[in-house]
């Protein structure tokens, strides 16, 4: 695992493990209208602008060529050979485990500690899709190296990238909520965690998880080493949200710069670029990610997939080293 | 009773009012004693000078706009001088001018004009005005019915806001959500969060959350939208028809008074132009700083083709564009390209060699992207002959760096209320 898949290895994996039934009906439905994309010798994905009329030329073509990758795009056209006549597009969050701003294993690429970190956000960022969102018709994927979150509910696979890069800031907490409400009564001062519902209530999650999450090591804006120091001393107190208290022994001033600091890097928990964009390709789900030697996934049931079990091709199984 | 044609005058109701009386475009000069004796019954309003009164639907057309351009710009605005403008008597006279402007901007700016924008931003503040000086319980029953008439289901998705969050006149963060609808209604609200809200006084929290505050918000939003699309649609039978000579009239002399207040566009602080001079690299954003120094991690390519070109650019050339709010290509600017050639391309080079990798060993056809992003096409040589091919791009705005290059936003504490890296350097180099 994690070790590049071999020519070989990944002919053998097409012939004889991966099966076209594999690749999720969402894409099999609409084959047709998906631009493919291939990368052939482990540079980047240059054979674009491919078409699939049918599942089962994409099982020829797959057999026969044994990518180092495979990709389809997030979008439906009209002409996907010349990405003409855009339909629609999945609204897509990328959550990739080696670019997770606040991670505790510290290691250069890829863990099992991290993966677990990016499942446990992908979890998280679910939760508010369905719960404040309502979105129902969504497909995670394992891609390899994070998990993608694939959405195709007919209401938002028209939104253009302003609505969903707005939509991306509020289920990760990408801004500090307002702490200023005002009635006919006058004007409250309301911190995010006192208000149990909405904006405030997602950006608290985040801001939970990322406290949860820092280390000495950790990098935020404007926060120096005695404060992180402070707020991981004091963070326990957040396991029973006495989210005042936590408040007081670090100081309203600076704990103003700690949650700035965390929003900030909430930004990267998903890649953005990936979110925004209408025209974007994703691995195929089924295909093999030779880099690492795993099968991109759709998983059933996040609770119980484990990468290391369920994404892992039969020859990583059979290599001698 | 508030007519809702004075809140929303593209209410159905407000549509009759003009089928009834305010079809015929000859006689909106005419003087109308109707107007000028409703106007001067309003108690609150100043009528110690003639001129405080509109005379005729084409005054009334600009006395909204004055009034706009008073409120925003002059210190000694005066509200009695207006105050007929937030009195329903005048529902009648007001719906009517309210399309002869829409149709006026329509027929000769367009949807996309400054005129529009500032005409569509009018309507929005009428509208918070109007609904400030009503008492408590007008004020709740006015805006129900309206939500009511420009949402017809009982309960609105979020996704029934996209335009208004596309157009950023509303955000995601502002809207209390629960599987997909906006809470809007006390009861909706506490039937979805009971548990959560019980122990914490649900009336108090439900009038700060949401209230009417958020409905208020709402349909300000969707008046504004739909007031856009109605220049809009106004516009687009322009193709077809001849424009009205009286409407360009009146579009004349809205385009005048407006002109008063042009120096709100742009940066937005109101100060003088910053002229084009040679770059100050001292007062530079902490971003371009960052991205002048390299880029060490991925997005080596977006951050010298896409934030770095456009801004030194346009820094060097022509720092005033949004304040302008006119395209200009960059020979306009640098007719002989020296300039561009000389110091800017220098500059973005250098940075690009300064990546880790150096962006152009593996990259080389960048050097092409960025001429394109100056506007000469896709080519190797930066020619005149080539310019046009593409578009200059404009500098990119602090919220599109955080999006699509995190990491590369460090602000600092000039950086309060900045939203675009230009206006960061255009800001410091007023001051130096």
């Amino acid at each position: 695992m994690f070790k590049q898949a071999t020519l070989e290895e990944r002919r053998k994996y097409y012939r004889e493990e991966w099966d076209i039934k594999q690749v999720p009906d969402f894409i099999g439905n609409f084959i047709e209208n998906r631009e493919f994309g291939f990368d052939h010798f482990g540079r980047g994905p240059n054979d674009r602008y491919k078409v699939f009329s049918t599942l089962d030329y994409l099982k020829r073509f797959l057999r026969s060529k044994t990518p180092f990758a495979a990709y389809c795009s997030v979008a439906y056209y009209q002409k996907p050979r010349r990405r003409d006549g855009w339909m629609k597009s999945e609204l897509v969050f990328d959550v990739d485990a080696k670019d997770i701003p606040i991670r505790t294993c510290g290691c250069d690429d890829v863990c099992e500690i991290c993966l677990n970190e990016a499942k446990e956000i992908v979890g998280g960022l679910i939760d508010t899709l369905k719960g404040d969102l309502g979105l129902k018709n969504m497909h995670l994927i394992y891609s390899g190296r994070g998990y993608h979150i694939r959405v195709i509910d007919d209401d938002v696979m028209g939104l253009g990238s302003d609505v969903r890069s707005q939509i991306l800031k509020y289920i990760v907490g990408a801004d500090v909520p307002k702490d200023k409400y005002d009635d006919a009564a006058g004007i409250y001062d309301l911190q995010h965690f006192s208000i149990p519902l909405g904006y405030p209530k997602v950006f608290t999650q985040r801001v939970k998880y990322g406290i949860f999450h820092l280390t000495e090591d950790s990098k935020l804006d404007d926060v120096n080493l005695k404060l992180l120091k402070d707020v991981i001393k004091y963070r326990n107190l957040l396991e029973d949200d006495e989210w005042g208290l936590f408040k007081n022994r670090i100081g309203p001033l600076r704990y103003k710069k700690i949650i700035k600091g965390i929003a900030s890097l909430n930004m990267s928990l998903v890649d953005a670029k990936v979110s925004i964009d209408l025209k974007r390709i994703l691995r195929l789900p089924s295909s093999l990610h030779s880099k690492v030697s795993m099968r991109c996934t759709e998983i059933k049931n996040i609770e119980t997939f484990d990468p290391f079990k369920d994404a892992v091709p039969k020859f990583v199984w059979e290599r001698e080293d | 009773m508030i007519p809702m044609s004075f809140i929303n005058p593209l209410s159905d109701e407000g549509k009759q009012i003009v089928r009834k009386d305010g079809g015929d475009l000859n006689r909106i000069f005419d003087e109308n004693d109707m107007l000028i004796e409703t106007v001067s019954s309003i108690k609150s309003q100043d009528i110690s000078d003639d001129a405080y009164i509109p005379r005729n639907y084409v005054d009334l057309v600009i006395k909204r706009i004055e009034w706009y351009v008073e409120k925003k710009s002059d210190l000694k605005y005066n509200f009695k001088k207006f105050a007929f403008l937030f009195d329903a008597k005048i529902t009648k006279f007001d719906v009517i001018s309210f399309y002869i402007l829409c149709q006026a901007v329509g027929v000769k700016f367009g949807p996309n004009s400054r005129e529009s924008r500032a005409i569509v931003e009018l309507q929005g503040q009428l509208i918070e005005n109007r609904l400030e000086e009503l008492i408590t319980s007008e004020r709740t029953e006015i805006t129900e019915q309206i939500m009511n008439n420009l949402i017809l289901q009982d309960k609105i998705k979020w996704t029934q806001l996209a335009d208004l969050i596309s157009s950023k006149k509303i955000s995601m963060q502002d809207l209390v959500l629960k599987d997909g609808n906006v809470i809007l209604d006390f009861e909706d609200y506490l039937e979805e969060f009971k548990d959560e809200v019980m122990h914490r006084q649900p009336e108090k929290m439900y009038n700060l959350l949401i209230g009417n505050r958020v409905k208020e918000l709402i349909i300000i939003k969707m008046i504004m939208q739909n007031t856009e699309n109605y220049i809009k649609s106004v516009h687009e039978q322009m193709s077809t028809v001849e424009p009205n000579p009286t409407l360009l009239k009146i579009a004349g002399e809205i385009s005048e008074v407006l002109s008063k207040e042009i120096r709100y566009y742009g940066s937005g602080s109101g100060d003088g132009d910053v002229k084009a001079s040679p770059l100050n690299v001292d007062l530079l954003p902490p971003c371009i700083k960052h991205a002048l120094d390299g880029i060490k991690s991925g997005g080596r390519n977006e951050v010298i083709v896409l934030f770095l070109t456009p801004f030194l650019s346009y820094a060097r050339l022509y720092p005033s564009v949004f304040r302008s709010n006119t395209s200009l290509k960059v020979s306009d600017v640098d007719a002989d390209l020296k300039i561009t050639k000389n110091e800017i391309l220098p500059m973005i080079h250098d940075a690009a060699d300064r990546c880790s990798p150096p962006l152009f060993d593996d990259q080389p056809q960048e050097k092409v992207n960025i001429n394109a992003k100056l506007g000469f096409g896709m080519h190797s040589e930066l020619k005149l002959q080539h310019e046009g091919e593409t578009t200059w791009y404009t500098p990119m705005s602090c919220e599109k760096v955080k999006l699509n290059m995190p990491g590369l936003c460090k602000p600092d504490e000039t950086c309060k209320g900045i939203t675009n890296p230009l206006s960061y350097y255009n800001r410091n180099m007023r001051t130096k």
